[in-house]
């Protein structure tokens, strides 16, 4: 029986970034279907955020791409000169950020704002693109959108503004959409709205959703293929059933078992990982979670795991995916 | 909008009426002041008899009432010293120093504030340093001695620009220069502050992630913003220019309000000297409420709030 492949419309590939001679992203992969999500998943500072941003050719100055393509149904964004990747930011690849009100210009009512991205890659008419950013509005569910258009962020909520970000990120029609924690900042039943927009556009438009996030919940919500990542590196990549059902990473692992559970004892102590992720000037030759990791041997410190195929589209960075079954027991 | 407006001109009272009473107390601080207003070698009858005149016999509540009287009418006193009203004095010097103040305000804002956008978006290159060595140069220096070294350099050496004198638009020129100096340096330096705090901000990277260049963000959402900040010192620095006018008009020997303080102090006609602390004061206030209502024109959450 063969599989339906659908061939990815954004592929990374080996991508690197480095920031002050260390390599905060390495050698990540990763790729995307259309109307797929692909989740990547990691603690703070483990270097999703700085991936997304390098999707966009927007890193911050002291961090530099030295390695990796991203290519855009063949095209390598990477590649390009700014002037060329400007013009594919928001056309084709568009992104929205974790701070939706902090994302728009306080001074500038949200419809001109909207109207800006349209005209930034149409030869629009004013009226013709408010035209565009109404009908914008009423797509991501906004009621009332001529009297919302010309409001300012401070006189919309927190979800409003999401759902504003969320049109001038659309506006343009573009085949890939990169959501940088994008309820994170919302309070939990904006959230739920939130993911059920973006699932119903991934479904109406065929966007590709790359999703950046640390929570576990909304990766299960959402997502149908996760990355999780780890101190710079991806540490195991699944489609989403396979990686919650076996993790084939102690990170991985840690991680599902850190979540609180309903049927958990009351007030029972947390699951933790012990110690801390290594800062950029602590990572060594070999594989970056062996300080906290279970299954530790001279191996791990030594050399740098590659990600073992096993099956099914699921890789994992380690050299002990057989001594899986230990790691089951002691988060148990 | 209205009612923001309103409370502004209302504070702004509040401030000229304490103004005018610090004006009065410290007129009385040092005793009569009659003697502040005679000749250094004037009799006791002529004391006594200028005393009663200006009624400065009476109990200090009626005075401060008479004072506040006048001022409702516009009446400052007569000059001690010239025998005309000090208002009209004062008058006849304002169109210099407004001339001068707005001299130098255009050298201010029309250099520093573009030095600043310069130095916020160019970092690191030849330009920024430059202007950096100018911004430097200009706050440091001080205004006597910069006025001095424009005079020798432009007026003594080159013979390029009159030394001294009110005669026309080019005898405007160094004095602009020197009284504009500090304040181009405060504009430029707190525009390229305000401008890189700016650009640190969330919205100027989703600006740039729908499309839009970085100047484009930064003429079309940047700016703006950035605008509060450099709206207060504008207010501020319009009152120091009036200021900074006392020693300015002192080296170039320009006619203005600032030199005419400085030789109503010398010939102790001191209603001159007060109706031009009350002018500076006054200018102080207005200016702070103009700033404040600027605010709310750039900024909607502060027009529309409550």
């Amino acid at each position: 029986m063969e599989m339906q492949v659908t061939d990815p419309l954004l592929s990374v590939d080996s991508l690197t970034i480095d920031i002050g001679g260390a390599n905060v992203v390495d050698d990540v992969s990763f790729s995307v279907a259309p109307g797929k999500v692909m989740a990547l998943v990691g603690e703070s500072g483990c270097g999703k955020s700085l991936t997304s941003y390098a999707m966009l050719g927007l890193l911050p100055p002291a961090a530099r791409r030295t390695a990796g393509r991203i290519l855009l149904q063949g095209e390598d964004l990477a590649a390009m000169t700014e002037r060329q990747f400007r013009k594919a930011r928001g056309k084709d690849i568009s992104i929205i950020f974790q701070e939706p009100t902090a994302s728009l210009d306080p001074l500038t009512t949200v419809g001109a704002q909207i109207v800006e991205a349209y005209r930034a890659h149409h030869g629009a008419s004013r009226a013709q693109a408010y035209e565009q950013a109404r009908q914008m509005l009423v797509d991501v569910g906004i009621a009332d959108p001529d009297r919302r258009l010309h409001q300012y962020p401070f006189e919309l909520s927190g979800g409003m503004c999401q759902r504003i970000m969320i049109s001038i990120a659309l506006i343009c029609g573009p085949r890939v959409l990169v959501a940088d924690e994008p309820t994170t900042a919302l309070d939990v039943t904006i959230q739920a709205q939130i993911l059920d927009l973006m699932k119903k556009l991934v479904a109406d438009r065929g966007t590709a959703i790359v999703l950046i996030t640390h929570d576990m919940g909304v990766v299960a919500d959402i997502a149908d293929d996760v990355a999780v990542m780890y101190a710079g590196r991806i540490a195991e990549i699944a489609p989403v059933h396979a990686l919650f059902q076996a993790p084939k990473h102690p990170y991985t692992a840690l991680l599902l078992a850190s979540v609180p559970k309903l049927e958990d004892a009351p007030k029972a102590d947390l699951a933790t990982i012990e110690g801390t992720v290594p800062t950029p000037n602590e990572f060594g030759v070999g594989c970056r979670f062996a300080d906290r990791c279970p299954l530790v041997t001279d191996k791990c410190r030594r050399e740098q795991p590659p990600l073992f195929d096993c099956g099914g589209g699921h890789r994992s960075a380690c050299w002990h995916i057989d001594r899986m079954v230990e790691i089951c027991e002691v988060a148990a | 909008m209205v009612r923001y407006a309103a409370e502004r001109l209302i504070q702004a009272i509040i401030a000229i009426f304490g103004v005018l009473t610090i004006v009065f107390v410290v007129m009385h601080l040092s005793g009569d002041p009659t003697l502040l207003l005679v000749p250094q070698d004037a009799s006791a009858e002529m004391i006594a008899q200028l005393r009663q005149q200006l009624g400065f016999d009476r109990p200090i509540w009626v005075q401060y009432l008479d004072y506040l009287r006048g001022l409702a009418h516009f009446d400052f006193g007569i000059s001690v010293v010239q025998r005309v009203p000090a208002a009209d004095i004062v008058a006849s010097r304002v169109p210099y120093t407004v001339m001068l103040a707005s001299g130098a305000l255009l050298v201010a804002i029309g250099m520093g504030i573009p030095a600043g956008i310069v130095m916020a978006t160019r970092r690191g290159g030849w330009l920024e340093r430059l202007l950096t060595a100018i911004v430097v140069t200009g706050q440091s220096v001080p205004t006597f001695l910069s006025g001095i070294v424009l005079i020798f350099v432009f007026g003594v050496t080159l013979r390029w620009l009159p030394t001294s004198g009110s005669g026309d638009f080019v005898s405007l020129i160094m004095p602009s220069i020197a009284l504009g100096a500090l304040s181009m340096s405060t504009f430029a330096r707190m525009t390229r502050i305000s401008i890189i705090d700016e650009l640190g901000k969330d919205y100027v990277r989703a600006g740039r992630a729908r499309g839009l260049s970085l100047s484009a963000v930064v003429f079309r959402h940047v700016l703006r913003n950035a605008a509060i900040p450099v709206i207060t010192i504008a207010a501020l620095e319009i009152g120091n220019l009036l200021a900074g006018a006392v020693i300015v008009e002192t080296v170039f020997a320009w006619p203005g309000i600032g030199q005419l303080a400085i030789q109503s102090i010398q010939s102790r006609d001191f209603l001159v000297v007060q109706v031009i602390v009350l002018l500076i004061s006054f200018v102080y206030v207005m200016t702070s409420v103009l700033a404040d209502l600027v605010y709310a024109i750039v900024d909607p959450r502060i027009r529309m709030a409550r």
